[in-house]
């Protein structure tokens, strides 16, 4: 019974998570070894008569990032904001907004209410390798904006809880199964022993 | 069934078995270390660090190459990491950082009084255990970022031969699961579900 449902469970959670850990494993070997060639960038487009919201002289973190968000739209420009930084001596507010497949750069003049807008796109790969990394360690106070990365951050974090249920449940499988227990025994020391060795190797 | 059919099946079960097993520890560190990126506010003092400096006296560095000399004033000083140079050297000086997941350290060398100022780091474990996650030497988007040092460039191979582990398990999964007789439907379900989600983001729409 135990060994049914797990079979079962570990054969329906493989499944929905296998785009997942396609993505995220082919996006391993960009990180790894590829290099990120600009290429042309697109015309400055600037936008006029904005309605930009006040406070970026005296806001920090999240509520800042909520307001600079409020822009947006009128922008044509969705996904998450990076970072911002406000010039108080031109007062300028600067971010960077991003998503897969596409990255812009926005410089908004309070004083004036006209914005300049610098958009990239990204290839396919640069694309998973964003998502690879989101939502990431970097500015976790205003992580999260764009309500895109949060439900990416819901299924990076399913990916990962399910991987780990898969692979014990996949090591009680392989343990049920009495005539594969020698050379899997054999493989998991084999495996257990590189793990170990370049973890040494790394810190020694 | 025929007999070539009947082994595909069998070699690709006991392989995705054995790949599986092999990887077990691999795929829990990056599992892991990869929920704790994600999660930096469950940790408190992650980066705290211990540090010490220290300016010893050295011999004029060997070589006639920025890496060959920094390798040499690694060896006097018994550094090992990853190299990583500043944009410009200043004039009579080898600066540089060296890293690895439990440490790092900045160094700048004053070749004309054969001095090296060294400040040290030490990590603390968990921090030293989530650095594994990205420890490979290279920053795709940083072109002249390269892997000088031979470990790193080992563990990237662990983390290659992981990402290609994992393809083949999938994708041997797939026919697994394909040449079953019950559980199609359901399959086709879920497995229609991930894959919307996931290209719902690789699209751009999210």
């Amino acid at each position: 019974m135990l060994y049914r449902s797990l079979r079962d469970l570990h054969l329906y959670f493989g499944l929905f998570i296998s785009p997942f850990v396609l993505l995220f494993a082919a996006s391993v070997f960009y990180l790894n070894h590829g290099k990120l060639i600009a290429g042309a960038e697109a015309p400055v487009e600037t936008y006029r008569d904005l309605v930009v919201p006040d406070g970026f002289d005296r806001l920090k973190g999240r509520e800042a990032v909520d307001r600079a968000a409020a822009i947006l739209p009128q922008l044509r420009v969705s996904g998450e904001i990076g970072y911002l930084r406000y010039v108080a001596k031109t007062r300028h507010v600067i971010f960077p907004v991003s998503k897969a497949g596409s990255e812009a750069t926005v410089d908004v003049d309070l004083d004036a209410r006209t914005a300049i807008v610098k958009r990239r796109s990204m290839n396919v790969m640069e694309s998973l390798s964003y998502l690879h990394k989101m939502p990431g360690p970097h500015n976790v106070a205003i992580r999260g904006n764009w309500i895109g990365t949060g439900i990416w951050r819901l299924f990076a974090d399913t990916t990962i809880y399910l991987l780990l249920f898969i692979s014990l449940s996949g090591v009680y499988l392989w343990w049920a199964i009495k005539a594969e227990r020698r050379i899997g025994y054999a493989v998991l020391t084999a495996g257990a022993f590189t793990f170990a060795g370049l973890v040494y190797a790394v810190i020694r | 069934m025929p007999s070539f059919a009947r082994n595909l099946e069998s070699w690709n079960r006991r392989f995705h078995y054995y790949l599986g097993l092999y990887f077990l520890f691999f795929l829990w560190l990056f599992s892991l270390t990869g929920l704790m990126l994600n999660h930096q506010g469950w940790f408190t003092d992650l980066y705290h660090r211990h540090e010490t400096q220290y300016d010893p006296d050295i011999e004029t560095p060997a070589g006639d190459s920025q890496l060959s000399q920094t390798l040499d004033v690694m060896r006097q000083l018994n550094l090992k990491g990853e190299i990583d140079w500043p944009a410009a050297q200043p004039v009579g000086h080898i600066d540089f950082n060296v890293s690895r997941p439990n440490g790092a350290a900045q160094v700048r060398v004053d070749l004309n009084a054969r001095h090296a100022y060294v400040k040290e780091f030490t990590n603390g474990t968990l921090h030293a255990f989530q650095i594994f996650h990205t420890f490979s030497g290279s920053r795709f988007n940083q072109p002249a970022s390269n892997r000088d040092w031979a470990v790193t460039s080992a563990w990237v191979f662990a983390m290659d031969a992981l990402a290609a582990g994992l393809i083949v398990m999938v994708l041997g999964s797939y026919y697994m699961w394909w040449k079953l007789k019950k559980r199609k439907a359901l399959g086709l379900v879920v497995l229609f579900l991930g894959v919307s989600g996931c290209a719902a983001f690789v699209s751009g729409v999210l």
